[in-house]
């Protein structure tokens, strides 16, 4: 007798949402099952992988995530462009780091100036990160919106106390949203309810969960994505029907394992490939989770996330 | 030592004066000269509705932020946090004033008792009988006498006789020439216990006065009292009263009142708090009816856990300490007068039997009087105030949760709530294209504050309108000056400053709407959790759902379902008991079928702790919205709330 393979059922899908324009524009989401689950459904477009550009240059980052952008991290339209030349970056993430008021506050007209200036440059899509300062972020994505309207941006984190400001500014210059959270599959619905009656289009937003890298609670993380998708894909739960992107690399840059020196602590092993493995591995672990768009900062992680792809998709 | 100084204070505008020793908080002191002031925390100081205006003398006062600089400076003071320092003349304006008569107030469509089949059988009878005097030839005791006639005359054996009726005896039976009547009390019989029921002799009076036959039913609510007279012989209400809880100037809701039994004396204070309460509301009631107080023979009453409690004198502290252990589920019948309640020293109180320490004898009288364990049909019970009760199940089973819902149903927490007395705001309309609003208050007042039915009633209207969006916040883009900044996010102006009691502006605040959403998140969250946890797909399977309690009684349904409060189901579905716990109470007093179903169904009712439920969390942050993250929890909202939005869209573009 033949062995019946019990299959999932899924009653809905992933809505596509096409970020950036032109022919380096992108595609994500579209996927009708699990995550990875091939022999049940579809996962039309592979997770993409943005890389992290900052908008002015790093003070803290550890050396091994400094490397590979020596010389360049001073100018963003430089550093983009290596990553897209040199690391194949698909898309890129500029972190609006100098415009939080509790640093360098810098205006948002120049904020606006510079995203300008980069989407000029560069032709793959263009994520824009804020602060999560709210009148700084409204403020500021006010402005970008209206200076690179066409551009057809990315502009996060959205979060439920700026949701009509620059939810209003994204839509009146067509930028899709990302909808941020703090990781909670009922919250992030119920922002998603908001800016849809606010009158966002459904292919004009992502969702951010808020993740975590390892050791530090990814496996909430796994498990609240995990739930978004059963609830998207099985449950008929259509405001939950959203590619995820998960902001990770500033997440597992800043903790203590990956800066803290061998010689301080010699069992932690060789500084470069731990900072390397801890991104590549959370990365994964989200990926497993769901992920669509993964924000990631070291090149070598970087290739090892796309090895993983590759074989998890090879048929 | 040196006795204490004496300070005079004077109340204004009740002008009462209190002698107290210097450095004795003010409301301490205003509450013993009778005057009385909302104090919602219990004395804590957090909840600043007990602020009062200094006209003459001093006081030290601890500042809290409730009272602003501009407040400060005219003199105005947290009561709570004042202690006396010289004579004083104190004004206590209208929004700190608890008003002395509450008022009651039936909904039009309560359904009157809903348990059925039983036989009109009261606990307490009164027999009449003619004794034979004694002889020499039968010269056997006054009390063998007694029992040996009502046994022959009445079939009545294996009584048991209290001591104080054989101190009655001798005279009672020579004074009324060997006619007397007697009176006995049964209690409820243990589940599934064989045999009768053992009557107790309780009191034993000259002469025929059965045609005088009464008892006395109460809810003994956190907020109010609320007591009825019964005439036996007509098993009807003859009389109805009702009263503030003197205990609500100690904090309103049980665990402030728990809190406040813990300093010294508190215990002692709180009992006579309610105790004075009671004698106020029979005093009420015979006045009513000119009944004489030794005519009333027996006292049935059904309260929460905490506040049978503290009625009894038993230190509510374990209620509010895990592992939330009462000191007893079932109390045995208590002589009302050794508590100090003014009735003739036979009277017992029997006190509705409680389930847990937060499902009280108050649901399972409400469960007796609905029926619910009388019916096949899957029922939803609800009684919502501070505390959300829930039952739900049939004549098989019976499942009871409670969640706290925080007081901001009655007022509690909300800037300009109060309790549903005369000028609370409780209707509103608003109009969609000016945003203005149009007002009703109860009594037809001007108004004072918002009830919190009435901020129910606002929230749905706000939302259906479009003035405020699905998480609770205004759209300040809106072409009225109705929505302004204020100190607690933006608010909305119901009724400007010459328009109100109070000469300010009464709002609305996001802060409020924060207070209201997750007050019915947590009932929602609490019934949804636990229907799934006894197996029930969703709450669209209750073929009924009862509404019982004070505020339950004037909840529109609609605007409940709005707000995703109340379940959207068809609307036929939901039936109002009032008063459910009075009602229980009242029934129990008529049948002694329903006082043994009563302690039946104590038993039956298995109790759910949410408080450590992941499920309950997490049902409760997706009810935190307008209705409901899940729009399929409310199909009908949803469909009207896109039908008005598209309706603005078209009308707006």
């Amino acid at each position: 007798m033949a062995l019946d393979i019990p299959k999932t059922r899924y009653t809905g899908s992933i809505k596509q949402v096409k970020l950036g324009g032109g022919d380096k524009a992108v595609t994500i989401g579209g996927e009708t099952a699990y995550p990875f689950y091939l022999f049940e459904g579809q996962m039309p477009n592979l997770p993409k992988i943005a890389m992290e550009v900052y908008d002015s240059p790093p003070q803290d980052w550890a050396e091994a995530a400094l490397e590979p952008f020596a010389g360049v991290t001073g100018d963003p339209v430089a550093w983009a462009k290596k990553c897209i030349d040199d690391y194949g970056a698909e898309m890129i993430c500029l972190q609006l780091a100098s415009t939080d008021p509790n640093g360098a506050d810098r205006g948002a007209d120049e904020a606006a100036a510079l995203v300008k200036k980069l989407a000029d440059a560069i032709s793959v899509p263009l994520i824009v990160w804020g602060t999560a300062n709210h009148e700084k972020d409204t403020e500021v994505f006010r402005t970008v919106a209206e200076v690179c309207q066409g551009k057809r941006l990315v502009i996060g984190p959205v979060e439920e106390g700026d949701h009509k400001k620059i939810g209003a500014a994204a839509l009146g210059y067509k930028h899709t949203v990302s909808a941020s959270t703090p990781i909670d599959i009922n919250l992030a619905k119920q922002l998603n309810i908001l800016l849809g009656n606010l009158g966002i289009p459904d292919d004009m937003l992502v969702m951010d969960p808020t993740v975590s890298g390892i050791g530090y609670g990814i496996e909430y993380c796994y498990s609240v994505m995990e739930r978004m998708r059963m609830a998207a894909l099985t449950q008929q739960d259509e405001r939950l029907q959203f590619p995820i992107i998960c902001n990770i690399a500033k997440e597992v840059w800043k903790t203590k394992e990956v800066k803290i020196p061998e010689s301080e602590d010699p069992k932690m092993g060789d500084i470069k490939k731990r900072g390397i493995l801890t991104e590549a591995m959370s990365a994964a672990v989200l990926l497993l989770a769901g992920a669509d768009v993964l924000v990631m900062r070291h090149p070598e992680a970087i290739r090892l996330v796309r090895e993983i792809l590759a074989e998890m998709t090879a048929a | 030592m040196t006795e204490a100084e004496k300070i005079k204070v004077h109340f204004k505008p009740d002008n009462v004066e209190i002698v107290v020793d210097r450095g004795e908080n003010l409301l301490e002191a205003a509450i013993a000269a009778g005057v009385r002031i909302y104090a919602s925390c219990g004395g804590s100081g957090t909840c600043g509705t007990c602020k009062v205006t200094l006209e003459k003398g001093e006081v030290e006062t601890t500042r809290t932020n409730k009272v602003s600089d501009e407040e400060f400076s005219q003199g105005v003071r947290q009561a709570c946090q004042s202690r006396v320092l010289s004579d004083l003349t104190v004004y206590v304006p209208v929004e700190s004033r608890l008003e002395k008569a509450v008022i009651s107030r039936e909904r039009e469509r309560v359904s009157e008792s809903l348990a059925t089949g039983w036989r009109f059988r009261p606990p307490l009878t009164k027999y009449f009988i003619e004794l034979p005097p004694p002889t020499m030839k039968d010269n056997t005791s006054d009390l063998s006498r007694l029992l040996r006639g009502l046994k022959k005359r009445y079939s009545l054996s294996n009584m048991s006789v209290e001591f104080s009726v054989v101190r009655k005896l001798a005279k009672a039976l020579r004074d009324g020439d060997w006619k007397v009547t007697v009176t006995t009390l049964v209690t409820a019989a243990q589940p599934g216990a064989k045999g009768r029921h053992e009557p107790k002799l309780i009191n034993v009076e000259p002469g025929d006065t059965r045609g005088r036959h009464y008892s006395l039913a109460f809810d003994i609510g956190t907020t109010t009292v609320c007591g009825q007279l019964l005439d036996l012989n007509r098993g009807r209400v003859i009389a109805d009263a009702i009263e503030f809880n003197q205990q609500i100037s100690f904090g309103q809701d049980v665990i402030s009142r728990i809190a406040y039994c813990q300093k010294p004396g508190g215990l002692e204070k709180l009992q006579q708090a309610v105790l004075n309460s009671i004698n106020t509301v029979i005093d009420e009631l015979l006045k009513k009816k000119k009944v004489n107080i030794e005519d009333i023979g027996h006292l049935m009453l059904a309260g929460n856990t905490t506040m049978t409690q503290i009625l009894f004198g038993l230190d509510p502290v374990h209620i509010r300490m895990a592992p939330y252990t009462p000191v007893a589920n079932f109390f045995p019948p208590v002589r009302a007068s050794s508590l100090g309640i003014n009735v003739a020293e036979h009277v017992h109180i029997f006190a509705f039997p409680a389930v847990s320490s937060y499902v009280g004898g108050d649901i399972s009288s409400g469960v007796v009087g609905a029926g619910i364990y009388q019916r096949p049909e899957l029922t939803l019970f609800l009684d919502i105030g501070t505390n959300g009760e829930i039952v739900i199940g049939n004549s098989e089973w019976l499942a009871t949760a409670s969640c706290s819902a925080g007081p901001a149903f009655e007022g509690g927490g909300i800037k300009h709530g109060m309790v549903a007395t005369i000028g609370a705001i409780e209707g509103f309309r608003i109009d969609p294209s000016t945003w203005e609003p149009s007002v009703t208050t109860i009594g037809g007042a001007k108004p004072r504050g918002i009830s919190g039915s009435g901020l129910i009633n606002i929230i749905a209207a706000l939302l259906r309108a479009g003035a405020i969006s699905q998480n609770g916040k205004f759209n300040p883009d809106l072409p009225t000056e109705r929505i302004r900044p204020g100190t607690d996010g933006y608010e909305y102006v119901l009724c400007r400053a010459p328009e109100t009691q109070t000469g300010k502006d009464i709002v609305l605040t996001e802060v409020d709407i924060d207070n209201l959403m997750r007050a019915k998140g947590a009932i929602y969250a609490g019934c949804q959790t636990l229907t799934t946890s006894v197996g029930i797909r969703s709450t669209a399977e209750f073929n009924q759902v009862i509404i019982a309690g004070a505020f339950g009684s004037h909840l529109d349904i609609d605007a409940s379902i709005t707000i995703g409060l109340l379940p959207d189901l068809p609307r036929e579905k939901f039936i109002f008991i009032g008063n459910g716990s009075l009602l229980g109470a009242r029934m129990t007093s008529f049948s002694t079928d329903l006082l043994d179903d009563a302690r039946r169904v104590a038993q039956m009712m298995t109790n759910f702790e949410l408080s450590d439920s992941v499920d309950f969390m997490n049902n409760y942050v997706a009810a935190l919205f307008l209705p409901h993250t899940h729009a399929a929890e409310f199909p009908t909202i949803t469909k009207e709330l896109s039908r008005l939005q598209k309706q603005r869209a078209r009308q707006g573009g």
